[in-house]
């Protein structure tokens, strides 16, 4: 139990961190528009739409033993813990994105536009006045993505294979023990994720206030 | 120092004037003041002179946005030391909290944007444009939303950043106060400049009907120019016969602007000179409104005016609704435009 918990929380915390550093650059060139933005986020979205199986389904033939990512990359992540992380890193995706998003769009852009008048470059607007501002909704972001990884179960059975000892995680872990009625089993692994899920969701929570409140009008328009 | 710029997006403009040590940008909304004052400070692709060419970063500007821009995680010292961070940092504290001492908030060094009331907030956003020592502050709209004390404080405050030290300031407004206390004005309209100079100058000598207008210009009506004597010329009008100053020729149709602080209302019982004789009008008062220390009335005569004059002026006069006056138009505050000029711009 102990085990399977551990490798789902590290599978959690691999895709979140994947998402931070590939979701966050993202929606912060969203901001403004370029050329085929919505195409972009058209695929960055699907996986909202789409059952985790056929996520998965589609990554399990990209990723498997003699699939293309196989023969052109020579690395086979199917069954694997770094296949899972992709495979769930896609399906928070979404979620994460759409966070990252609103933390930005929440910037007043009259706060770059003044630093830069200041004489701040590229260098010290992103740390002194970007950062600052947006790192609350970029927690609640990862956080929330977290969350969802820790939960996921068709991309992670997919693409995982729900192998005892390798590629198991709890939500898999307790699709089994039901399927054979271990009932009791299933019931005190589903409490203890019920509850990490509870404080997960309530951190994230709690941090939108903070950061609503930090980012509210300053001053003048009072 | 001139400025000279085009700019192309977001809108199209052109405009070229001397600065003066305060110079008022002057227009409707969506005039293009803002996009003007941008691009100056290279927010706004633009080209010409000053700073042409050079990014945002590396331009000798202080600018202050309309809704000020203060960093909502920094307080006031740490918002005035932002731009002061090729200095060590004690030094740049120590900078900061000198300069937010000069306009009166060394007290409210410690608090957060969200902290400070409207005009403590503009005066910190001052402070922090000018640490760098900018050969040039662009402000907009620096009174726009503020009472009456917080808007007497902010422009003492630019008045003393200008006496001090080698900047000059460009502010774009709407509040005549403010205008006036500038010694040059741009007016600009659509992107272009409709007339630039010296403030009195353009205030009671401005070049078109459109400048009258949107300088408070808010008496019309027409006439005729029908002799000429002297400086004074003769007006047939819709008024009756006036006195004004003008050159055009008899025969000129004309429109004549004047302010509503610049209808005289006549205490009886005083002489008054011939020409002042001739320009009287006698009319009743519709309507005396208070509005603070300020007085409106509507005068009907042959003409409709629209009369302004400080409460302690009415307090000796002592105006009701209804009643029967006579005002004096002053020849040399009349504004005149040939007809020609008054259809073509009024279009």
């Amino acid at each position: 139990m102990t085990e399977v918990l551990l490798r789902s929380l590290a599978l959690a915390a691999a895709s979140s961190a994947v998402l931070l550093l590939v979701a966050a650059p993202l929606a912060y060139l969203s901001r403004r528009p370029y050329p085929g933005r919505t195409l972009v986020e058209t695929l960055l979205l699907l996986p909202l739409a789409l059952p985790p199986t056929v996520l998965g389904f589609y990554l399990l033939l990209l990723l498997a033993p003699e699939g293309p990512v196989a023969r052109l990359l020579g690395f086979e992540l199917a069954f694997s813990f770094p296949g899972m992380v992709l495979g769930a890193a896609l399906f928070s995706f979404p979620f994460a994105y759409t966070a990252y998003r609103e933390a930005f769009r929440a910037l007043d852009p009259a706060l770059l536009e003044t630093a830069r008048t200041l004489g701040a470059g590229p260098g010290r607007r992103l740390r002194e006045v970007v950062l600052p501002l947006v790192w609350p909704g970029l927690l609640s972001g990862t956080l929330l993505a977290f969350a969802h990884a820790l939960g996921e179960f068709g991309v992670v059975l997919m693409v995982g294979g729900n192998i005892p000892g390798r590629t198991q995680v709890a939500s898999t872990y307790i699709y089994e023990l039901v399927a054979r009625l271990e009932l009791e089993k299933a019931h005190q692994a589903s409490l203890t994720v019920l509850v990490l899920a509870l404080a997960l969701v309530y951190l994230t929570r709690s941090l939108e206030e903070r950061w609503r409140s930090a980012t509210g009008s300053p001053g003048p328009t009072r | 120092m001139e400025v000279r710029y085009r700019i192309t997006r977001p809108y199209p403009l052109e405009a070229a004037f001397e600065l003066g040590r305060f110079t008022a940008l002057l227009g409707p909304s969506g005039a293009g003041k803002t996009t003007l004052i941008r691009a100056l400070a290279g927010l706004v692709p633009g080209r010409g002179t000053p700073y042409g060419g050079l990014p945002a970063e590396r331009r000798p500007v202080g600018y202050l946005p309309q809704n000020l821009a203060l960093f909502p995680h920094l307080n006031a010292w740490q918002n005035v030391a932002f731009p002061l961070a090729h200095l060590p940092p004690g030094e740049r504290k120590e900078r900061a909290l000198a300069l937010l001492g000069r306009f009166g908030l060394s007290e409210k060094a410690d608090r957060r944007p969200a902290e400070l009331s409207g005009g403590e907030a503009r005066r910190v956003a001052l402070a922090r444009a000018l640490a760098r020592e900018p050969e040039l502050i662009l402000l907009d709209e620096p009174t726009a939303g503020l009472d009456r004390p917080n808007r007497s404080q902010v422009l003492r405050a630019i008045l003393a950043a200008l006496s001090s030290g080698n900047v000059r300031a460009l502010v774009a407004t709407h509040d005549p106060e403010l205008a006036q206390a500038a010694d040059r004005v741009v007016v600009l309209e659509r992107g272009k400049v409709l007339q630039e100079g010296p403030s009195d100058r353009v205030f009671n000598h401005p070049a078109s009907p459109r400048v009258a207008q949107l300088l408070g210009y808010e008496n019309r009506f027409s006439g005729r120019v029908v002799q000429r004597e002297g400086e004074l010329a003769l007006l047939a009008t819709e008024a009756g016969r006036l006195y004004a100053k003008t050159e055009l020729p008899v025969g000129t149709r004309v429109g004549i602007f004047l302010r509503p602080e610049e209808v005289l209302i006549v205490r009886e019982g005083r002489p008054l000179s011939p020409v002042d004789a001739q320009n009287t009008l006698v009319g009743r008062l519709r309507c005396v409104r208070r509005m603070g220390p300020v007085v409106e009335a509507e005068f009907q005569g042959r003409i409709e005016l629209l009369l302004r004059l400080p409460r302690h002026v009415e307090d000796r006069l002592g105006l009701a609704t209804g009643e029967i006056r006579r005002v004096v138009l002053k020849p040399r505050y009349l504004q005149l435009f040939s007809e020609e000029e008054d259809s073509f711009s009024s279009e």
